[in-house]
Order: C-alpha cells, then sequence, then structure tokens
C-alpha cells in the first residue's frame, strides 16, 4: 500500500496548482513540494527493509487475461531511480519557485512536474511490463507539454513535436519489443522475467526483440543518432531541462537497460549493439558539447555524452561495469542539474546564455561562481571530486574489455572523449565567470541572484562533494543494492583504495586532463574554423521530413479519397463483391428445398412498381425532385409489402420514416444545385452498371438462396414468451423495448449522437447563396400561407391524439414509441413549414438537445430500475390493474423505456430538421436552435 | 367473418357506396391522364381522393359497424384528416406552381378580374 502512495501522492498533488493557478509563487511551490516530499519521504522509510535486500511487491490485477496487472515492486534499483526522481523533484520545485517569481504559468508548470513525477516512478516502480510501458508513454507526452511550455515561440513548439515524434516512436517499438519479451519469458511479471534469462537468450526471437527494446531505450535516452531531439528540447523552461532532461527522464532508457539486465543482456549481440552505440554518442556529444556557445546547448550536449558513456558501461559486460555505470548516474544527476539551475540563474540575471558575451560575471555573483566551481569540477573529472572517481572506474573497466579487437579501441576512446569532456568542463567554467568582461548583455549589469535561490544549487553541490569524498559509503549504502538488483547476483563492494593506485587509469586520466586543457587553450582558431562550417539545423531537417511525410501520405490518401461519392461507393461495392464472390465461389446450390410461393396479380404488380420506381430514380437523378419522387414511391411500395406480408409493425414504421426522410431530404437536397450536369463518359457508365448489377444480382440471389431455406432462428422463442416474459402480445414491440431492449438502447443513442453531429455540423454554417432566389416578389410568394397555417394548427392536436394512441396501444398491438415519435415529429414538421421557423420555434416548449438527452436517459434509468429489485439490466415488469371508467389496464415498465425512445426520436428527428431549415433562412433565427 | 347476416337494404347502400367511390376514383385518374395542364390536372385527383374515397370509407364504415359490435369510428377520423388535408394540398401545390410560373394552356386563360 505504501508503494501506491509513493505513486499516487505525486498525481493527486497536481491537481491542486491546476486549480489553484491565482495563487502566489510561493504557495503553488509548497502545493507542489507536499507531495513530493512526502513521495521521497516514504522512500526514505522504506530504505531499511530495502537494503536488507527485501523485494517488495504490490499487486492488483487488472486485466488478468491480457497479463496486465496494477504491480509495483521495489528493490534497490527501483529504490535507487525513485528517491532521484522525488529527491531531485523536490530541490526542482524549490528551484523553480524563484525561477517562475512574477511569472502566470506557475501554475500550470508545478501540475505538470508532479504529473511527470508520477509518470517517472510508475516506470521505475512497476513490477508488469506491459504497465510500465504505460508510464512510459506518459513520460513522452508529459515532456511534449513540458518542451512546448511556451508555446508561442515557434521554436518551442517544434522542440516538442520533434522529441515526441522520436521518443513517441521508440516508445511504440518497446511495445513490441516488449511484447516479444513477454512472450518469451511466458509472462510480464518483472519478477518472472528476470529470472527466465536463460530461455530468452536461446529464444531464436532474441536479436528482434533485443533490437526493439534497445531502440525505444536508445530513443529515450538520446543515444546516436537519435539524440537530436534532447538538444531541441532545450526550448523549455530551465527547471524542466533541469528536471527532465539531465536527471530523470533521459534516464529512463538507461534504467530500463539496468532493470532487464540479468535478463537480456551480457550477449555478443548486446555487446555489439550496445558498447558501439554508446562509444559513438559518448563522442559525438563531447565533442559538439565544446562547440556550443550557448550555455544550455553545452549541458544539453554534454548530457548526451554522459549518456553515452553510462550505456556504454551497461555494454561492456565486465564483472563490476554495471556498478560504475550506476555509480556514474548518480554522479551525473547530482552535478548536471546544479549546472543547470545555474544556467537558468545566468539566464535571468543577464537576459542572455550565449557563452561569447556572457563573460567575467565573477565580479556579480561570486556565491554563484562557487557554488558552480564543484560540479563544473565533478564534471570534468577533476581529483576529488565525484566525477573524477567514475571517470576513473569507466577506465578501469574499459581495460578489460576482452572481445579481440576492442580490447585497444575502447580504452583510447574514452580517454579521446575524457579530453573532451575535460575542454568543456572548463569552458562552462571559464567563460561565464572569467574570460574578460561581459559584451553587450541584454541586462547589465546582471542582476543579482537570490541568496535563497541558490539553496537547491547549494545542495546538490554539497552532495557532490560527499560522493567524491566518501565515496565507500554512498557506494555501500546506496548503488550497491542498485547493483546487486540489476545484476540479480550479489557483486562483491567495490574497491575504491585500488582505484587510487591502479596505474594505466591515472595515465588515462592525466592525458585527457592535460589534454582537455590544451583543447580549451586553443580554442578559439577552432571555434574560427566550426564558424566557418555550414550550418546545419536537425530541426529544419526533421521538419523537412515531416513535412515531405505529411505531404506524401496526403496525396496517397487523396488517391484513394478524393471526395468523389461514387469512387466510394464503388470500392465498398467491389470490395463487397469481390469477398462475397470468393466465398460463394463454391456455392452450386441456390435454390433451397422450400418450394417456391405461388405468384399473384397483386405481388407481381407491386414488385414491379418498386423496380420501375428504383429505374425512375437513376433515370431521373439529374433533376433532384422527380428523383426523390420516385424514391419515395419506392418506399412507399415498401411499406405496402410489409403491410401485404403481415408486418403491420413494420409498415407503420416505413411509412412514418418515409415521410420525414422525404421532407429532410428535401430540405437537404434544395442546397445542392438543382441540376445536376451530364458528365458520365460510356465507359464509366458501363463501368457502374457493371459493379451496380453484379451486386445488385448478387444480393438479390442471397436473399433468395436465404429464403428458400428452412431456417431455424430465435422467432420462435419470441413468439413463445412475449406475453408470459414481457407482457405484451405485439411481438415486435416486445422484442424492441424488452428481450432486446439494449440494442434499442444502443439505436437511439446513436440516433441522438447523430441529430446533435447535424446541430453541430450546421450551427456556424452561413450559405450566403442561398439568399432570395427566382422573382421573389411575385405575388404568390406567401411563404407561409393563411389556408395552409391554420389547417396545420387544426390537424396538430388530432395528429397528437393519434400519436398518443399508436404509442399506448404500441405494446400489445401494432406501434410504439418509434411510430409515436415519428408521427408526433411528422405533426410537429407540417407546423413548421406552414408556420415558418420562427413562428414554430417560439411556441416549441423544450430545447431539443435536452429533450434527446431526457429520452437516453429516462430509457438508461428505467432499464437500470431493474438492479433495484435485483435483477439484470433492463429486466421489465408488468401487471394489470383497472379504474372505473377506462376498465382494464395494462401497465409495463418498459412503457416508460418506450416513452424515452418517443422522445428521444422527436427531439433528434426535429432538431436535424430545424438546422436544416435555418440554413434556408437568410440570417437564421435570432437564437441558436438546438 | 362473412357469416353474419347483413340485410339486403344494407347491403345495397354499402355496394352502392363502394361503385360511386370507385367510379369517382377512375374518374380522377382518367382526368389526370387526360387534362391538358397541370391547373387542370390538379382537379381532378382532388376530387378522386375526397369523394371517391370518402364514399369508399363510408362504405366501410356501414360495413364493419354491421359484423362487429359498435359504430366504427375509424374512419370517420379518416375521412376527417382527408377532408382537412386534400383541399389544402392542391391549394399548395397550386400555389407552387403559381409561384414557378408553370405554364397553362391557353384556353383557360380567361382572367375574370382582368386588370386592363
Amino acid at each position: 500500500m505504501q508503494l501506491a502512495l509513493i505513486i499516487l501522492v505525486p498525481l493527486l498533488g497536481a491537481f491542486a496548482p491546476a486549480l489553484r493557478r491565482r495563487d502566489p509563487v510561493w504557495r503553488l511551490a509548497l502545493f507542489a513540494g507536499l507531495p513530493a516530499l512526502l513521495s521521497f519521504s516514504l522512500l526514505l522509510s522504506l530504505l531499511p527493509q530495502v537494503l536488507a535486500g527485501e523485494v517488495l511487491v504490490y499487486q492488483w490485477d487488472w486485466i488478468s487475461q491480457l497479463g496486465l496487472s496494477f504491480a509495483l515492486r521495489l528493490d534497490g534499483l527501483g529504490w535507487l531511480f525513485a528517491t532521484l526522481i522525488t529527491g531531485m523533484g523536490t530541490l526542482i520545485i524549490a528551484y523553480a519557485r524563484y525561477y517562475f517569481e512574477g511569472k502566470a504559468t506557475s501554475g500550470r508548470f508545478y501540475s505538470l512536474i508532479l504529473l511527470f513525477m508520477f509518470a517517472m516512478l510508475g516506470i521505475v516502480l512497476s513490477e508488469n511490463l506491459l504497465f510500465m510501458l504505460v508510464f512510459w508513454e506518459l513520460t513522452s507526452l508529459v515532456s511534449f507539454l513540458l518542451i512546448g511550455f511556451n508555446w508561442h515561440s515557434q521554436g518551442a513548439r517544434r522542440g516538442a513535436r520533434m522529441s515526441l515524434v522520436i521518443t513517441g516512436g521508440g516508445g511504440l517499438l518497446l511495445l513490441a519489443g516488449l511484447l516479444l519479451l513477454g512472450q518469451m519469458a511466458g509472462s510480464y511479471q518483472l519478477s518472472e522475467v528476470l529470472l527466465a534469462g536463460e530461455r530468452i537468450k536461446a529464444d531464436p526471437r532474441y536479436p528482434v526483440m533485443l533490437s526493439l527494446v534497445l531502440l525505444g531505450a536508445f530513443t529515450k535516452s538520446a543515444q546516436f543518432p537519435f539524440h537530436l531531439w534532447l538538444p531541441h528540447a532545450m526550448s523549455a523552461p530551465t527547471p524542466v531541462s533541469a528536471y527532465l532532461h539531465s536527471a530523470t527522464m533521459v534516464k529512463a532508457g538507461l534504467f530500463l537497460m539496468a532493470r532487464l539486465h540479468p535478463a537480456i543482456a551480457d550477449t555478443e549481440l548486446w555487446f555489439n549493439l550496445v558498447v558501439p552505440t554508446g562509444m559513438l554518442t559518448l563522442m559525438v556529444g563531447a565533442f559538439v558539447a565544446m562547440f556550443m556557445h550557448d550555455i544550455k546547448g553545452l549541458l544539453a550536449y554534454s548530457t548526451i555524452s554522459h549518456l553515452g558513456l553510462i550505456a556504454l558501461l551497461l555494454g561492456l559486460g565486465t564483472p563490476l561495469a554495471v556498478s560504475a555505470a550506476l555509480f556514474h548516474l548518480v554522479c551525473h544527476a547530482l552535478f548536471k542539474a546544479p549546472l543547470f539551475m545555474m544556467a537558468g540563474m545566468v539566464d535571468q540575471a543577464t537576459g542572455s546564455r550565449d557563452m561569447q558575451r556572457i563573460n567575467g560575471l565573477w565580479r556579480y555573483m561570486p556565491v554563484l561562481m562557487v557554488l558552480t566551481a564543484v560540479p563544473a569540477a565533478a564534471m570534468a573529472g577533476l581529483p576529488l571530486m565525484s566525477g573524477y572517481l567514475s571517470k576513473k572506474m569507466l577506465f578501469v573497466e574499459s581495460l578489460q574489455v576482452s572481445y579481440p579487437f576492442w580490447t585497444t579501441v575502447v580504452p583510447v576512446w574514452v580517454t579521446l572523449a575524457g579530453l573532451f569532456s575535460v575542454a568543456y568542463s572548463i569552458r562552462i567554467f571559464h567563460n561565464v565567470f572569467y574570460n574578460g568582461r561581459p559584451l553587450d548583455l541584454p541586462i547589465y549589469p546582471p542582476r543579482q541572484p537570490s541568496r535563497r535561490a541558490m539553496a537547491p544549487l547549494a545542495l546538490l553541490t554539497l552532495g557532490c562533494l560527499v560522493v567524491g569524498f566518501a565515496p565507500a559509503l554512498v557506494y555501500d549504502k546506496v548503488v550497491a543494492m542498485a547493483v546487486n538488483a540489476a545484476s540479480g547476483t550479489l557483486v562483491p563492494a567495490y574497491d575504491f583504495s585500488a582505484l587510487s593506485v591502479a596505474r594505466w587509469p591515472m595515465i588515462m586520466s592525466i592525458i585527457a586532463m592535460i589534454g582537455g586543457a590544451l583543447f580549451y587553450l586553443a580554442r578559439n582558431p577552432l571555434f574560427a574554423i566550426h564558424s566557418r562550417l555550414p550550418e546545419v539545423d536537425a530541426k529544419n531537417i526533421f521538419e523537412w521530413i515531416v513535412d515531405r511525410a505529411i505531404a506524401y501520405s496526403q496525396r496517397r490518401v487523396y488517391q484513394l479519397e478524393n471526395g468523389s461519392l461514387q469512387r466510394y461507393l464503388a470500392l465498398i461495392l467491389v470490395t463487397t463483391v469481390g469477398l462475397g464472390g470468393w466465398a460463394l465461389l463454391r456455392f452450386d446450390q441456390w435454390q433451397g428445398p422450400i418450394a417456391l410461393s405461388p405468384v399473384d396479380a397483386m405481388s407481381v404488380f407491386g414488385a414491379s412498381v418498386i423496380c420501375l420506381a428504383a429505374l425512375g430514380v437513376v433515370v431521373f437523378h439529374h433533376a433532384r425532385l422527380p428523383a426523390l419522387l420516385a424514391l419515395g414511391v419506392c418506399g412507399l411500395f415498401v411499406t405496402l409489402a410489409f403491410a401485404r406480408f403481415s408486418a403491420p409493425d413494420l409498415a407503420l414504421t416505413q411509412l412514418s420514416v418515409e415521410v420525414m426522410a422525404v421532407v429532410i431530404m428535401m430540405l437537404a437536397l434544395s442546397f445542392l444545385p438543382q441540376r445536376s450536369p451530364h458528365e458520365s463518359s460510356l465507359p464509366r457508365w458501363t463501368r457502374d452498371l457493371t459493379v451496380a448489377g453484379i451486386a445488385g444480382i448478387g444480393v438479390g440471389g442471397l436473399a433468395y438462396a436465404v429464403l428458400t431455406r428452412p431456417v431455424d432462428s430465435i422467432s420462435d422463442f419470441f413468439l413463445a414468451n412475449a406475453v408470459p416474459g414481457g407482457g405484451g402480445t405485439n411481438v415486435v414491440n416486445v422484442i424492441l423495448v424488452d428481450f432486446r431492449g439494449f440494442d434499442t438502447l444502443g439505436e437511439i443513442t446513436v440516433l441522438g449522437i447523430a441529430a446533435v453531429a447535424v446541430y453541430a455540423f450546421t450551427r456556424d454554417l452561413h450559405l450566403k447563396e442561398r439568399v432570395a432566389q427566382i422573382a421573389d416578389e411575385h405575388w404568390v410568394a406567401d411563404p407561409h400561407p393563411v389556408i395552409l397555417s391554420m389547417v396545420a394548427r387544426l390537424v396538430l392536436p388530432i395528429a397528437l391524439l393519434v400519436s398518443a394512441y399508436i404509442f399506448l396501444r404500441g405494446h400489445n398491438m401494432p406501434g410504439g414509441g418509434f411510430i409515436a415519435g415519428l408521427i408526433t415529429a411528422a405533426a410537429l414538421t407540417l407546423q413548421y413549414m406552414a408556420g415558418g421557423l420562427v413562428w414554430a420555434q417560439e411556441r416549441m416548449l423544450t430545447q431539443f438537445r435536452p429533450l434527446i438527452g431526457g429520452g437516453i436517459l429516462l430509457a438508461g434509468v428505467t432499464g437500470m430500475g431493474a438492479w433495484v429489485f435485483g435483477y439484470p439490466f433492463l429486466t421489465s415488469t408488468f401487471g394489470y390493474f383497472s379504474l372505473p371508467l377506462v376498465g382494464k389496464f395494462e401497465l409495463a415498465s418498459a412503457l416508460l423505456f418506450d416513452l424515452g425512445v418517443y422522445a428521444t426520436v422527436v427531439g433528434s428527428t426535429l432538431l436535424i430538421l430545424a438546422n436544416l431549415g435555418k440554413l434556408m433562412t437568410v440570417a437564421g433565427p435570432g437564437k441558436e436552435i438546438g | 367473418m362473412t357469416d353474419v347476416a347483413i340485410p339486403w337494404v344494407l347491403e345495397l347502400l354499402i355496394a352502392v357506396f363502394l361503385l360511386v367511390g370507385a367510379l369517382v376514383a377512375l374518374l380522377g385518374t382518367l382526368g389526370l391522364v387526360r387534362f391538358p395542364d397541370f391547373y387542370t390536372r390538379l382537379h381532378a385527383p382532388t376530387k378522386a381522393s375526397t369523394l371517391g374515397v370518402g364514399c369508399t370509407l363510408l362504405g366501410s364504415m356501414i360495413y364493419f359497424s354491421v359484423i362487429k359490435e359498435g359504430i366504427s369510428a375509424q374512419e370517420v377520423l379518416i375521412t376527417l384528416f382527408l377532408f382537412v388535408t386534400a383541399p389544402v394540398s392542391a391549394h399548395m401545390m397550386a400555389k407552387a406552381a403559381l409561384h414557378r410560373r408553370v405554364n397553362a394552356v391557353k384556353r383557360t386563360r380567361q382572367t375574370p378580374w382582368s386588370e386592363e
């Protein structure tokens, strides 16, 4: 439970700053700082247990069928990272309190940073691989928001997008990799995966899985060539860079590599993938950093280089390499974060981050200078500093590589990279605080940073010193248990005294230090050469690629989806015919065992009328009104067919649907050109005719085949149970409101959504061309003739009476809510047509959207009412009552459900109709119709 | 249901109503075919739907009132609807035609309220 609290506290805490955005910054910092601190102290309180080697697991099943569970795990490795995340987070929150002084955006920052902390804690404390991936993607998303924090700047937006594409894309690869891993291990639970190392490495899918997982880790941890997003993420506010892009998020990839180490690491493939990548990253980052004039740019590339270093160590596979990697990871967090904080303070004090202009700040900020000296020295790896030790550990490990070729390459390579890192460390310190005087700074003289703002910085600096002076203590208490957890065995204690006397590492260190200093001294000619090189901005290249990709996919989409309805129909039909035809290839018996019913004159007549009318639609389709009328004829004859083959309910429904459909279609079609041009060529005619013909004949044939076969359907059950089960003799209605009530509920919901969508589409639509057509000044141009409007008013009560009658008798005789709703809608439509939109709208008792919502709600609540009596959803009940005058009658709870259907149908139909009608008017009525 | 005996007077009445209704409907249909332009054509089905269907409904009303208990009132409602709606529809159609300036044949153009 404590475990769950550790990650949930920041999540809950994230709400407070977001809700109290207007509060002063210090209070927001308090809101944000307390949850972080609480998580941190919870972790500290668990330290004894973790030190004792316990693995705490908290598990709560979520979707066990998918192997997905809400499972947390705290062991040494998780503890180390979680403590870094919460501790560093607390300090950053304290630092940001000064960084955001007087800015209105601090509330957003604080809630995002807590959200980020939550996601990060989720990664490092997950026991379930899939669960971890959810948090993994969550960090990408929150990081996107944080990098794009200053969304009004184009650089920030582009940087954010770039990082999302790269890290999010990496997350997808990781998903694939983890799924494979889970399959190979037979479980997604970490405890089981970690034990299945032998089996996993022997699996033939191992190379694929490993590449995918490593790609995920590399993109997140900015390994070459995916490092490009990290420098561009520097457009984020400095606290974000300090937290996400040096101390936590970029370490997630390394964490993953360490976490899965027992399961997937230490094979030749692992070495060949990880070591070269780490080496390249290490070198590229260290080399480019030297030439960055932006302080944060330099720090970003230096971070990349250090990430490469840690990855390299994780890949080496020598006995103590993992110890060195995790030790350096801690050191790096301790010295990189204060340097970032320094960068932010200098930026705020001088208004610039350009090291060619910021010089000689020691006069203005002596305290900051002293505080920066320590982490900068640590980064350079000067003696007595934490970085000195970790770098030396690297040298020691590099000398122990046993793979042929690499035995000499790796030590030389890391010495060279060490040289560069010394150079840029000197540069960041020397260029900022010495090197002459400031050159035309935007803010001059520089503002004094507040003393209290330096407190977090001072704490971290102190941390650097502690690690430098007492490495064995820190290692034993904090790192060793993480190393044990990461390597899955008990690793012997690291012998720091042996480190100081080792000969070769000492020589390598000295070479790096002297070489670095020399390199720095030669900086001016080097900068001159660098400035003459063509400038390559990765962001532009990235944007170019994105633009090209978008243009390409748009072209491809357009090839398929060019706005031609004919093409869509053709595609759908061809696909259907293709699939259906393929399935029917071996089908030779169209005629089933049931004998055909005798042909009678009426049926022939009706069928021919339907055929002719359908043909008429095609022939007249250039003129919309005749085509619509022909369509109406089809509909009416279908109604007659229903009535003839004893389906009165369907007939009634079809009839009322037909009326409303024609009215709405007429309204909608009037927005299109009144005549469509003749443009089809003969080949297209042939093509269309063929496709339509095959599809039509196919459907006809299928219907024939089905109708001539005996079908053992559920209808007998419905017929037998309608009265005892549903209390109604109208089986159709009982099915609708009772047996298949859930279907109906879904259908009216869809209907309501469709209507609201029409409302949303037409709400802000103004069709200016619709104003006044032919000769409206003519004397018959009387939009609302008196006779019609008077008679319409007369008809309304009668129609409503019919509607009520149909509704009430629905359960036992043809009728029901749907039909009644359509009749009411038709009657009200008549009012709209006769009296005009404004006139009718003024007289409507309710808006339509509440009607729709109320209807769905009523239906739903009626269904839920069954729960009260312990029955499943939508069970209906009924009883027989009698009243004087009325006599015996039946009341069913289904009636209430039906009332919901009724309200939804009325509301939806009228909402669509009135909003389409509004488009016809010049400016629309004064207020919205909804 | 034909086993209920209907008095011959009523039977005659029903038959007359049905036949008259059918005849009027036939005339209306003929008119629809024969008349030369929209305005004249409009007359035929209007009469057919009121008078023709009205007669048929009367016949039906008598028939069902006899073979079932009580008076069959549904037909009254239908008739009411028809009598209210048919003229109004015809009126609206005429107005629409005028509005769209549908041509009338020459012979019918005698304007009694000639403004000249």
